[in-house]
């Protein structure tokens, strides 16, 4: 068991229901994607799942532990061993792009090691191996301010793989890619998860990327689950009423929304494509 | 240090070549400003301090006591307000001749530009001593002090202010025909005025402060008493006065606040230019600089006649001819040596200590402390430090040290208060320890932010380290001080004019490191 949620709720200060009622599990190894329309709770869920948010009702465990009745010590611990994907890259624009990947371990590393990777990075080789899978090696020692858009969210993605959790969070991980490059990191992420047995939860914004790299299917609307399938099982009714406030268009990878017969059209060649 | 020469980190080398040239500037600097902390805790210090510090309880509060205190007090405001009115009166001109702003072809006035590094370039202190000199004892002196020094600093403020606003308003009038001053008054001040307006009241704060630290050289004010009380070791008297400084400055804080905040409001829609609330406030400064020179009778009419114009052209030949035999510039060069050091490693001090306070939990407390730090002016830290540790630089470099953590935790805490906070909660997120999420998420944001805040201050602790010394703290100051004593005026001429050159060479490396860190 990788995650187990019952009746999990999130009620901002602010009066605001995120997320209401969720029941999920999810075995080790598991690759899930998150659907849905913007501001359906795809986020929150993915805050309550990486222990950023203390959910306001129900039971939320998390690689076997419930997080938020654990002593500190041990609630880094736990989340030294979650990663996750921002949307946005929270990396310090000053930093140089080496220590922001090895940032990634700074959950596990002991207090000597985390100050003297700031005067010299501690694991050159294995910061230039995770960037290398995102064809960014040659950028090691350059500064994060000097990179675009893209090659910033790539290093940001490096920093998780460096990390090696056992739950891979990913939260629009490829938002700023274009669409060849964007298929080929989700591709990376899963097959990441699946040679070590890590979980991969994405939330995505593509229905046909999550459709072509991920076995499991979630559909999120209002801050509930409008279904769980395996992707086989997602038809195009489904879809169409998951986005039905988007005006009928379903969002695909290409940068224009394509019509729904297309991205049905399509849908199979993706999954071919992918895993 | 690895096999593979490509898995080599390539700023090393750099880095280590910064930090070896660092430590091979620090620890002679370290050696000049006599850094001994063993000394806080020699035992005749701690005796000399302890009974001084013993004796602040219970504070003085006898009716005579408190009479001097409330007269000194206003004077002390009063110096402050009247000395920010000239300096305003002088600026106001010097900053529309210095600056670009209006011009059609960008000719900066060298002539102007000159005045306003000589008058800044003299800390305050220097010319209240030269002013005692002349009109003796008296606030005469303080005021006089204010205004040449701040009339130099609000020129060169104003100044960038207004080249610093869109200057295509004032071009376009220019263009249409008119005036330098029109296109100034129409182009460029509806743009400024705001931060005009809130520099000159943040000024007069630090006006304030000034006035009281002059009085240590006789110009009058909470000093001048302060300086009795200090000499007779007279803690109570000391505890009462530095009270009422705190409560004069918190006060000054507050009210210079309120100020700034309704500046913030927009204004209300009406044909009159003055609503009348800005017409109370603008009544209400004429009054209270009127009173102000009301109170301090100083008689400006002895200052204009004959016997005071030729006493002042006296004194002042006195010092056309410095001293440059060799054996004075070296001990000059001493001086200035040791004044720098105070300067560097004072304020490498507080930027220690005030980043540590501005992280400190709970916020309010230490706000409060940093408060108290910032409050009581280097000399009279010095004053203090001084019995602590003896006499010399190592008392002026605490006293900085201590002031000026107080300043820069407050900078600090607001800079680190506006940093992202994203990636430190992302670091925090993946497991990492407080610390550790601080250095390597937020630091990084905010670092050249504070490097430039540190900077700046170090041009200002320059300033003030060289004056430090009036109070036996080493370095310049002291030079100076004793050679004015002995109306040895071509000594002292030296001595002035390696402040000069002291605090305009600061101010180029302060520049020159802010560059490279940006």
């Amino acid at each position: 068991m990788s995650f187990a949620l019952a009746g999990v709720g999130l009620t901002h200060t602010n009066g605001f229901t995120a997320l209401a009622d969720i029941g999920l599990q999810a075995g080790q190894g598991e690759r899930i994607a998150l659907i849905g329309p913007s501001g359906a709770g795809k986020t929150s869920l993915l805050s309550v799942l990486g222990t950023a948010l203390r959910p306001t009702a129900g039971d939320f465990t998390v690689l076997g532990a419930e997080p938020w009745a654990l002593p500190a010590g041990t609630q880094k611990a736990l989340r030294a061993r979650i990663g996750t994907v921002h949307q946005a890259p929270p990396i310090p624009a000053r930093q140089r792009v080496v220590t922001a990947v090895l940032a990634g371990r700074l959950g596990q590393w002991p207090a000597w090691k985390s100050l003297a990777s700031l005067v010299y990075p501690a694991d050159i080789p294995g910061a230039r191996a995770a960037l290398a899978r995102l064809e960014l090696a040659d950028k090691l020692f350059e500064r994060c301010d000097r990179l675009s858009g893209g090659q910033l969210q790539r290093v940001g993605i490096a920093r998780v793989l460096y990390q090696a959790p056992e739950l891979i969070l990913a939260d629009e991980p490829v938002s700023a890619l274009d669409p060849a490059l964007a298929l080929a990191t989700i591709r990376l992420l899963a097959a990441e998860a699946k040679a070590r047995g890590a979980t991969l939860v994405a939330s995505l914004h593509a229905v046909d990327l999550a459709l072509g790299c991920f076995p499991r299917i979630i559909g999120v609307k209002a801050g509930r689950i409008a279904f769980d399938l395996p992707a086989e099982e997602v038809t195009e009714a489904l879809l169409q009423e998951l986005y039905a406030s988007e005006g009928g268009a379903l969002p695909t990878l290409a940068s224009e929304p394509r019509s729904a017969v297309h991205a049905a059209a399509s849908d199979g060649a993706g999954r071919a494509a992918c895993c | 240090m690895l096999l593979n020469p490509a898995d080599r980190d390539p700023a090393a080398t750099r880095r280590l070549a910064a930090l070896l040239a660092a430590l091979a500037i620090l620890w002679p600097l370290l050696q000049a400003a006599e850094v001994k902390p063993g000394a806080l805790f020699a035992a005749d210090n701690l005796k000399v301090i302890g009974g001084f510090l013993a004796a602040f309880l219970p504070p003085e509060t006898g009716i005579e006591f408190l009479g001097y205190l409330g007269k000194a007090t206003l004077e002390t405001l009063a110096i402050a307000t009247a000395g920010l009115a000239l300096a305003w009166i002088l600026a106001v001109p010097l900053a529309y001749l210095a600056s670009g702003a209006g011009r059609e072809k960008a000719s900066l006035n060298p002539v102007s530009r000159f005045l306003l590094t000589l008058l800044r370039g003299i800390p305050e202190l220097v010319w209240a001593l030269l002013f005692v000199r002349v009109f003796g004892l008296g606030p005469a002196a303080g005021v006089l002090a204010l205004g040449l020094t701040y009339g130099g600093m609000l020129a060169k403020v104003y100044a960038e202010i207004l080249e610093s606003a869109d200057p295509r308003p004032a071009r376009a009038l220019r263009q249409a025909g008119a005036g330098r001053p029109a296109a100034i008054a129409y182009g460029l001040l509806p743009q400024a005025a705001k931060e005009l307006v809130s520099y000159t009241v943040y000024r007069w704060e630090c006006a304030i402060r000034a006035s009281v630290v002059m009085g240590f050289v006789g110009a009058g004010g909470l000093g001048q008493l302060m300086d009795q009380a200090m000499k007779m070791l007279n803690g109570g008297e000391a505890a009462s006065i530095l009270l009422a400084f705190m409560a004069l400055v918190m006060a000054a804080d507050g009210l210079s606040h309120w100020l700034r905040r309704r500046l913030e409001k927009p204004a209300a829609p009406r044909a009159a230019a003055f609503g009348p609330g800005m017409a109370g406030l603008s009544l209400g400064l004429a009054a209270a600089v009127l009173a102000s020179f009301g109170f301090l009778d100083i008689g400006f009419g002895a200052l204009f006649t004959r016997e005071a114009a030729s006493s002042m052209g006296e004194f002042a030949a006195n010092f056309l001819a410095p001293d440059l035999s060799g054996e004075w510039l070296l001990k000059v060069a001493k001086g200035a040596w040791e004044t720098l050091a105070m300067s560097a490693v004072g304020t490498l001090l507080a930027a220690a200590a005030g980043l540590l306070l501005a992280l400190g939990r709970p916020r309010f407390l230490f706000g409060l402390g940093l408060n108290a730090l910032r409050s009581v002016p280097e000399l009279v830290w010095a004053t203090i430090t001084a019995l602590a540790v003896g006499l010399g630089p190592f008392a002026g470099t605490l006293a900085l040290a201590l002031h000026t953590a107080g300043v820069l935790g407050r900078l600090y805490a607001e800079a680190l208060e506006n940093a992202p906070a994203a990636p430190n909660q992302a670091l925090r997120l993946a497991g990492a320890p407080r610390s550790i999420a601080f250095l390597h998420g937020t630091l990084p944001e905010v670092f050249p932010q504070l490097l430039a805040y540190t900077l700046y201050r170090w041009e200002m602790n320059i300033r003030m380290a060289a004056i430090l010394g009036f109070v036996g703290a080493g370095g310049l100051g002291q030079l100076l001080y004793f050679e004015l004593s002995l109306f040895h005026y071509a000594q002292a001429s030296t001595v002035i004019a390696a402040m000069l050159i002291l605090s305009v060479t600061v101010d180029w490396g302060s520049a020159w490191l802010r560059r490279r860190s940006a």
